[in-house]
């Protein structure tokens, strides 16, 4: 009897729990679809909308009680941000660590970027070149956080420092550097140098107080708006507002930087209130925030992380190439690719100097007649073919960074022109087909600008025996501008260098530039200052930011 | 006795030397190497110049074999070498990577017997009856969803509609719940299955015919099938923990908890060998040690294995 009485009751709690969860089919329903768009890095716009109706206005409340909770009733501001990478140290110096502590408003470089690309003053107020010689003032009244002033000596031994630790920054050893005062550096670079300046603003040349620093990997000292309060090597990081701070009032008391990998963590943390703002947003994020302007506010800028492919001179001929170029459509990948990237003319933003370049619009008739001008006959099943074999092109891909929604959208507009392509994905592109030339077309990402110069890319993509000079493209003339390039210090002929050699590259049919990746942010309402229109990734927050 | 274990530790080491190697070798063989994952982790390209004396630095340079003799000299001496990835040292990355996977791991594990066990019983016992249908239907449903999607669906509910958890949750017990109930939800359901199916396997056994034929007490049939069932349901608990504290990339990454799954999936991508070596070593220890212990409970549980 006992048996039974209990197997009555055990499953009339079950079916109860299950009437329940009936209860909420519709929200589940509308979970379940946000779920299955978040997880994706691209997708129908109009489908995430649909998602994104269930995920709700039900947060208003939270957001607004987190607004309140940010700016906290006892008059402190501490502004909780996701950030997607997370390292195991803070040493400004080593690796890309530089970039994080940057982004936490700790440590500063002598000069910064800004929104225009140009290595603004920051730690130094200026910069001369005499041949190969630079003079670099400190701007005044530089202090670490610890009160000690930043000395010319000490801007030296960070150098120095760079130079031994961090592989990239080897260079720096070569060059003469000496403290001519207390605020005067020289550096004799022996050869001509025209980027130093654009160097400098490099996070990882960020300055910290060798003398007074014990432990570089958990609590250096720099000159930035915030010091470390609480840091967690490849977690969280917290910092306070560095009431020394040099460059005056510090906006924000504090900040959390909570490490979130995740897109859909970051976006139910947003939607519950628990952080402010973050950048990197998915697409699938952002249509759901775009459905509520008032709640989010989403700030979208090109940024300097390029999507591009390389054409292959070996094994495409020229009309290929050119049918390629003239068929690929930037515009409705960008579209595709719903307001993560935007549309690519050349590899810089076209708002930059060396960003003035001009592609041959979009043709699918012309890319036909010129297939068909080389030989090529379209066959019944709408591929062209040449002596009897069909034009197929390998393309390879890694999948990250939407290249692979990128190889199946140029693989699509390919075969309505009737070129048919084969997809080949590898896992390590750089030991692979763009170490073997492999491909007829590779797909490739990388940040185009990372100074506000145009040589750094023009050397690593079009420089004959460059890593990523793959594809087979060499032209003497271009040669000979790169080399101009190098040495060029006026600002203004750089530019029309690079023009001129990136507009080589392009009329060549050697590359094709499809997006640049924005830099997007969200910030909740009342926050401004996370670097929203820089298009650099290795700022976040500094003395202006603030919440209201 | 003391002979049994020499061979077994000397078999052990034997094991974890060829495994050693066969992965050293595949990592050495996989495209890609660590200095180039390094220098680019951030997307800025770098010239070949800087590259090579990364290499070097690193010893990517050297032959094969000097690679591999030198790290298992170096594991010998007890000393797992430093990350390729960061300088840090690797076995302090392990030891707080395996140390967080087996608390989610436990605790999952504890959380999903206790429940399996009993509703399996409960479901053989109840063959084809309301009870039986339930819990079949529930433990298909939670065997069908994938970890991500209870992940997500547990944030969904649990932080947005009724705000019970935070999303952002600390190293904490109130940290631990929804990854335990991601871990949980289908380790229980596929447990009730197998139990299920182990139970009502020895319930057509010809001792449990015999019993109820004599008019032996149900209670006790049920402690004579739990009793025999016991072995089975061993070597499935052994190979769930081991397979468990591989770690769950998908859970430890949305609920920001750091352990080893997720360390050793991003070394594999950075290429960061010391570190994918000394997860190999300890696993490969977990995984055998374990085994041995399900064996030697085994027999020490049923008389048979002894026959």
């Amino acid at each position: 009897m006992k048996k039974k009485v209990l197997s009555i009751l055990l499953t009339a709690a079950i079916a109860l729990s299950a009437v329940g969860c009936g209860g909420t089919g519709n929200t589940n329903t509308e979970s379940s679809n946000e779920s299955a768009e978040s997880t994706e890095t691209t997708g129908d716009q109009s489908d995430a909308e649909t998602g994104s109706e269930g995920a709700d206005h039900a947060e208003a409340d939270s957001q607004d009680a987190a607004t309140e909770e940010s700016a906290a009733s006892d008059g402190t501001k501490i502004l909780k941000t996701a950030a997607s990478f997370a390292y195991p140290s803070l040493d400004v110096h080593k690796e890309y660590y530089g970039w994080y502590t940057s982004i936490y408003g700790v440590s500063e470089a002598l000069f910064k970027m800004n929104e225009n690309m140009e290595a603004a003053p920051c730690l130094a107020k200026d910069a001369t070149v005499d041949g190969s010689v630079w003079t670099i003032t400190l701007n005044d009244g530089v202090a670490f956080s610890n009160g000690t002033p930043l000395t010319a000596e000490m801007v030296v031994k960070n150098l120095q420092r760079v130079a031994e630790v961090n592989e990239r920054f080897a260079y720096l050893a070569d060059f003469e550097m000496s403290a001519v005062d207390d605020k005067t550096i020289i550096i004799d670079t022996k050869e001509v140098y025209p980027t130093l300046r654009n160097e400098l603003a490099s996070p990882e040349l960020g300055m910290v107080d060798l003398d007074a620093t014990t432990d570089f990997d958990n609590d250096p000292i720099c000159t930035g708006p915030f010091v470390i309060s609480s840091f967690q090597p490849e977690g969280d990081v917290e910092v306070a507002k560095n009431e020394n701070y040099w460059g005056g009032d510090v906006k924000l008391d504090g900040a959390v930087f909570y490490y979130m990998q995740e897109d859909d963590p970051k976006l139910l943390a947003m939607q519950s209130g628990e952080i402010d703002c973050y950048n990197s947003v998915s697409s699938a994020a952002l249509a759901v925030y775009e459905q509520e302007p008032e709640n989010y506010n989403v700030v979208s800028i090109p940024g300097a992380r390029l999507q591009f492919y390389i054409l292959n001179e070996n094994t495409l001929d020229d009309a290929v190439r050119q049918a390629i170029n003239l068929t690929v459509d930037k515009d409705k990948i960008a579209e595709y690719l719903s307001g993560t990237v935007s549309p690519a003319v050349g590899p810089f933003s076209t708002s930059a100097e060396y960003g003035k370049v001009t592609v041959p619009a979009v043709d699918t008739d012309k890319a036909k007649e010129v297939l068909e001008a080389d030989g090529y006959t379209l066959g019944s099943d709408g591929i062209y073919e040449k002596d009897g074999q069909k034009l197929s092109i390998n393309i390879k891909y890694y999948a990250a960074r939407a290249l692979d929604t990128l190889a199946l959208l140029i693989q699509e507009q390919l075969k309505a022109v009737g070129i048919d392509s084969v997809l080949g994905v590898e896992e390590d592109p750089d030991s692979t087909y763009i170490a073997n030339s492999d491909f007829d077309l590779a797909l490739y990402c990388m940040i185009a600008d990372k100074s506000g110069d145009p040589l750094y890319f023009i050397e690593s993509t079009l420089k004959d025996g460059s890593y990523y000079d793959c594809g087979g493209f060499d032209d003497a003339h271009c040669e000979e501008l790169i080399d101009q390039l190098k040495f060029e210090t006026d600002t203004t002929k750089r530019a029309e260098l690079a023009n001129e050699i990136v507009q080589i590259a392009i009329d060549d049919n050697a590359f094709g530039y499809v997006g640049l990746f924005n830099n997007t942010t969200v910030l909740r309402p009342g926050v401004s200052g996370f670097a929203e229109d820089i298009p650099f990734d290795f700022y976040g927050i500094d003395a202006e930011t603030d919440i209201k | 006795m003391i002979k049994k274990a020499i061979v077994k530790i000397v078999s052990l080491i034997s094991i974890l030397i060829v495994l050693s190697f066969f992965v050293f070798a595949l990592l050495y063989l996989a495209p890609g190497d660590p200095a180039e994952k390094r220098l680019t982790s951030q997307g800025v390209a770098v010239t070949k110049e800087v590259l090579d004396a990364e290499r070097e630095r690193l010893g990517l340079l050297k032959p094969f074999l000097v690679r591999y003799g030198e790290w298992l000299v170096r594991v010998i001496r007890g000393d797992f070498g430093v990350s390729f990835k960061d300088d840090m040292p690797v076995a302090p990355k392990l030891y707080a990577g395996l140390k967080n996977t087996t608390i989610l791991a436990m605790t999952s594990l504890l959380l999903s017997l206790a429940i399996s066990f009993w509703l399996s019983i409960l479901s053989a016992i109840r063959k084809n009856g309301i009870a039986d249908n339930i819990i079949r239907l529930f433990s298909f449903i939670g065997n069908s969803l994938p970890n991500f999607l209870i992940s997500v669906l547990l944030m969904y509910f649990l932080c947005i509609k009724i705000k019970l958890f935070p999303v952002i949750a600390k190293g904490n017990v109130q940290g631990l719940f929804m990854p335990v109930m991601s871990l949980s939800i289908p380790m229980t359901c596929r447990f009730i299955r197998q139990m299920r199916t182990e139970f009502l396997t020895q319930m057509k056994a010809d001792y449990v015919v015999g019993m109820w034929g004599r008019g032996v007490k149900g209670r006790y049939i049920v402690i004579n099938i739990l009793r025999n069932s016991i072995g089975h349901i061993f070597t499935i608990i052994a190979l769930q923990i081991g397979t468990l504290m591989g770690g769950s990339v998908v859970i430890e990454t949305i609920f920001r908890w750091p352990g080893i799954g997720k360390l050793v999936m991003d070394s594999i991508t950075a290429r960061d060998y010391p570190v994918i070596m000394g997860f190999v070593i300890i696993m490969g220890t977990i995984y055998v040690v374990i085994n041995q212990l399900s064996d030697i409970l085994s027999h020490c549980m049923d008389p048979r294995t002894n026959l």
